[in-house]
């Protein structure tokens, strides 16, 4: 057997037993039959040109899953999902009607293995550690317009707008090295959307700030 | 086809792509700005809840509108309610939306409030 071949076949048996290929493999079937397709695409890179591109959408993208999400946080929300958004995805006029579809405890694993499978390398590990720093505190909640679409936590009590996620308990469900990624480099995620762009506004250490902030809402 | 031809026809076709791929005005502003500003422009977008720090401006209503200049429109659409002494919670789109975006929402504005506004 010729070099090229012993090689070709490693790698087959190699992507045959990988527990991770495989389980991304039966994930992305669960994904198909519960019809997630439906409403969110899982191919990057972004697909929205236009705010009609973007108002066409069902459900958010979900191509940078896994490096957006916390694996424990999503497995549990597939099966037992609450609404994320006070608003229905891209109204502003109807509420959200909290009807996403559960998944059954099996097909949330594996569809979570799916997911987290879907990264960006743009998102670099291990630069944000959750903290309320008083610097992303102030930024968050007094020189940026941040609370005025995001709900966030404030001494046990819920405060803050309804036209973008709410952020109460947004350090169990993003990683913190997302959410820096998602300021410095939004228009990789999402070109077009509703919250304004920060990079150019917010210096790169501020944004490190309001990440580390953010990250450190664990409430319910 | 004589290259100054092919230039100008190439140039048509990039212009025209550009203009189909940009949003009308009334699209940016439901897009943009009635999260806070309301649909009708009335000041009572989704947003504006019992914790909501200040009252997003009313475009609707003439005589407060007729004393902002197209500019000053401009001024805190770009950089911020802070450029006019406002609140931080109306944001700062200089790195969001393209000239031509602002100056089309300032006539959307104008044609809330019918009037022209300072000079």
């Amino acid at each position: 057997m010729n070099k090229f071949l012993l090689l070709a076949a490693t790698l087959v048996v190699a992507i045959q037993t990988s527990p991770a290929l495989a389980d991304a493999s039966g994930g992305e079937a669960a994904f198909g039959t519960n019809g997630c397709g439906d409403c969110h695409y899982t191919q990057g890179p972004a697909r929205e040109k236009t705010i009609e591109d973007q108002l066409a959408k069902k459900g958010p993208e979900l191509w940078y899953a896994g490096s957006k999400f916390n694996r424990p946080w999503l497995e549990a929300w597939l099966s037992t999902p609450k609404p994320i958004r006070l608003m229905k995805y891209n109204s502003l006029e109807e509420k959200n009607p909290g009807d996403h579809p559960a998944l059954s405890a099996g097909d949330a694993t594996q569809v979570a293995d799916f997911l987290m499978s879907l990264t960006s390398d743009v998102v670099v590990a291990g630069k944000i550690k959750a903290k309320a720093h008083p610097k992303g505190k102030l930024i968050f909640k007094k020189k940026m317009p941040c609370s005025g679409c995001h709900q966030y936590e404030d001494r046990k009590n819920v405060r803050g707008g309804a036209s973008g996620p709410s952020l109460v308990g947004a350090g169990k469900r993003l990683n913190p090295d997302w959410i820096l990624a998602y300021l410095t480099e939004p228009t990789v995620f999402k070109p077009v959307k509703m919250m304004p762009v920060f990079k150019g506004i917010l210096s790169p250490k501020d944004m490190e700030f309001v990440s580390s902030y953010v990250a450190s809402f664990k409430g319910e | 086809m004589k290259k100054s031809t092919l230039l100008i026809a190439s140039l048509f076709i990039v212009f025209m792509t550009e203009a189909a791929c940009a949003s009308e005005p009334e699209a940016v502003f439901k897009f943009y700005c009635a999260q806070c500003h309301g649909l009708g422009g009335e000041g009572d977008g989704p947003n504006v809840t019992a914790d909501f720090a200040t009252d997003p401006r009313n475009f609707t209503k003439t005589a407060e509108m007729e004393k902002l200049s197209d500019a000053d429109i401009k001024n805190v659409i770009l950089d911020g309610g802070p450029a006019l002494s406002k609140s931080a919670l109306m944001p700062p789109w200089s790195k969001t939306l393209t000239g031509q975006e602002v100056d089309g929402l300032v006539q959307v504005l104008r044609g809330f409030c019918k009037c022209k506004g300072a000079p």
